[in-house]
């Protein structure tokens, strides 16, 4: 039960900051950016390749997210914003194209081949029936104290106040004195900035690989609708509750209802489970389950 | 005037040439390879280029076939089927050689094979374990250990190891499937059970998952065979997932501990194809090292080697460098006796090895010793 429990945990931790950046990012420019799981992916491959440069481990994942957040920011400036003045339907399809030309760099110069981190091997820590290796555990509580900081950030600073009236109504916002473009421009950075953490410390036990971002996609997507867009509280409990559903799924034995021993769902069904959850909440609370309590400031 | 001299030079020069290089052919008896010098399988082609370049070289050095010397040209296959019937095509009709070694990949040495018998031209197989090898034809020869043989010794040793309750673990390609099935009938008809079975999609970055309902199992070892990279993952995360107390038992272990770090293969067992068998063997391994100034790349190179020395002696029993004189020469080879450098090759009725060599390993100290 305890190692279910850490699944979870560790599949939420893998989500989390990415949908926040996402769901934070949609709320101040209204479209959802399809290319945002591939800063992710880059985020990762910079972090490699500053590492195998021969940075220590923490300086290449602070610099691959602070790299990964100016890439954010310069395609945010050079493509959806003038995107954007074509409508959200245009820049949505804008960023699927800034997706695939993201992933056919990477590809061109640093391979199909997944790049994996030479980390020294250490035994996991075991708590109870449940083991965590040391990275997951760092990656866990890196995710935590971010999360708390970005609260105490949305809800008891200037900035989170102005972040908040621009997001609930920007026209309210510019009209009261707020630098519109100024805010928008730190937030892009920040998301672009999470998105990279978050895909280089998810590499760190899976390597850093080409389809990082498109697997990330679905549960991503899922989990920040979920949440209700534009609410990046409710995105993380989105992607809790993706990481609970999906761990669930993978630990049910069907064997008893087919009179076998042990049968499990095929893990590559198993994104299908995130599907269903978004393909739901699209029915019936296309808002998100979350939708009232954050519209106001 | 000047045009005509010119056309006659050409033409003369045409004629010479023709002249030359059938006399040179007159010399030399000409065999054909087709090999994975290029792409992701590129490591074993070289390897089995290697053994075949030892083993003409061998041959030569003791006189050539019926006095005449021996070449085998080399084709890349690029690891692509097409290329690889186009090379053996170009083998067939330019280069008109009697037989033809390779390919490496099941999916590609049996088209190229289906092509060269149906020319009634000899293939004769290196690398390629498909079941399906087996049911080629009249000319094709096979001296690697197929599928139902390689499952039928794993089978029998991981029961000699004791393990009778496993969990399986095979990528889910034709491969894997051909493995997961034949294992699971040889080990159950001696007695063992297989708990859980997964068939895993290839290329993830996470097997966490796929073993974690393994382990649910509970099972006394785990068998998995898994191409190099996945199997660095799943090694890794067996690890971290304290699955690896129990033991693990790697079908074709080369594959398995390739790019796994050296701490956490320790101690990890498996079998392999059988590669130098013997004194002869020995003996081959020394030569390989001088020459290459490193050892075995893989477990192939030794069938390119017999397969060169296997072919030279048929050409010399059947006395003569037709396909039809290869055969008989191969079939009088094989009831004489034949030894190589994996060990003694006795071929059946189909032209397959009977008891084809493999090792039981282990992995110490960073590199794999025989167990």
């Amino acid at each position: 039960m305890l190692q279910f429990l850490v699944d979870a945990l560790l599949r939420t931790a893998d989500l989390a900051l990415i949908t926040l950046g996402l769901s934070m990012l949609y709320g101040l420019i209204r479209f959802p950016n399809i290319a945002h799981v591939q800063y992710a992916m880059c985020g990762a491959f910079l972090a490699y390749a500053i590492n195998s440069a021969g940075a220590p481990l923490i300086v290449s994942v602070v610099l691959a997210s602070i790299l990964t957040g100016l890439l954010t920011l310069v395609i945010q400036l050079l493509v959806f914003d003038r995107l954007l003045k074509s409508g959200p339907a245009i820049a949505m399809i804008g960023s699927l194209a800034v997706s695939m030309v993201l992933v056919a760099s990477v590809l061109g110069i640093a391979g199909s081949f997944p790049h994996m981190f030479s980390l020294p091997h250490t035994e996991p820590l075991i708590i109870g029936d449940a083991r965590i290796s040391h990275t997951q555990l760092w990656f866990v509580l890196t995710t935590l104290v971010l999360l708390t900081l970005f609260v105490l950030l949305l809800f008891h600073t200037q900035v989170g106040r102005a972040m908040r009236a621009l997001a609930c109504n920007p026209a309210l916002a510019d009209a009261s004195g707020l630098n519109a473009s100024r805010i928008t421009n730190g937030v892009t950075f920040i998301s672009g900035m999470l998105a990279g953490l978050g895909g280089s410390m998810l590499s760190l036990s899976t390597g850093a690989h080409v389809n990082l971002g498109y697997d990330l996609l679905l549960p991503v997507f899922a989990a920040a609708i979920l949440g209700g867009l534009g609410n990046p509280i409710g995105a993380v409990a989105g992607a809790a509750l993706i990481a609970l559903t999906e761990t669930a799924v993978t630990n049910i034995n069907f064997g008893p209802l087919l009179g076998e021993t042990l049968v499990f769902l095929p893990v590559s069904y198993i994104s299908a489970a995130s599907f269903l959850i978004l393909l739901l909440a699209l029915l019936f609370k296309p808002y998100g389950l979350f939708d009232r309590e954050v519209r106001r400031v | 005037m000047k045009k005509r001299h010119f056309l006659t030079l050409c033409a003369s020069t045409l004629l010479v040439g023709n002249l030359a290089s059938s006399a040179w052919a007159q010399e030399t008896i000409s065999l054909g390879a087709v090999l994975p010098l290029t792409g992701p399988s590129a490591t074993v082609g070289e390897d089995i280029r290697r053994g075949i370049q030892l083993g003409v070289e061998h041959v030569n050095a003791n006189g050539g076939v019926l006095g005449k010397k021996l070449q085998v040209i080399v084709e890349d296959s690029g690891n692509n089927p097409t290329t690889a019937l186009t090379a053996a095509r170009k083998l067939a009709t330019v280069d008109r050689v009697p037989a033809v070694l390779g390919e490496y990949s099941s999916s590609i040495t049996l088209p190229m094979a289906q092509y060269l018998v149906k020319e009634n031209i000899v293939h004769f197989n290196i690398g390629s374990s498909s079941n399906k090898v087996r049911e080629l034809g009249a000319s094709a020869f096979n001296i690697i250990g197929l599928e139902a043989a390689g499952n039928l010794f794993a089978a029998k040793d991981v029961y000699a190891l004791g393990h009778r309750n496993l969990a399986l673990i095979a990528p889910n390609n034709a491969y894997g499937q051909g493995v997961a099935h034949g294992f699971t009938e040889e080990f159950e008809k001696l007695g063992g059970k297989i708990t859980a079975q997964i068939l895993y999609t290839g290329g993830q970055s996470t097997y966490r998952r796929e073993l974690q309902q393994l382990a649910r199992a509970k099972p006394d070892a785990f068998l998995y065979t898994a191409y190099g990279h996945e199997s660095a993952v799943i090694n890794r995360e067996a690890k971290e997932l304290g699955l690896r107390n129990v033991p693990w038992y790697a079908y074709i272990m080369s594959m398995s501990v390739s790019d796994t770090p050296a701490d956490i293969a320790e101690g990890q067992i498996g079998m392999e194809l059988g590669t130098a068998q013997g004194d002869l063997g020995k003996a081959y391994e020394d030569t390989f090292k001088a020459k290459f100034k490193e050892g075995f790349k893989t477990a192939f190179n030794g069938y390119g080697y017999d397969g060169v020395l296997m072919l030279a002696a048929a050409i010399e029993q059947g006395k003569g460098a037709t396909p039809a004189q290869i055969i008989a020469g191969l079939k009088a080879v094989s009831e004489a006796g034949f030894t190589g450098v994996t060990g003694p090759i006795k071929l059946d009725d189909e032209g397959q090895r009977i008891d084809p060599p493999y090792d039981r390993l282990k992995y110490e100290g960073g590199k794999l010793v025989q167990r």
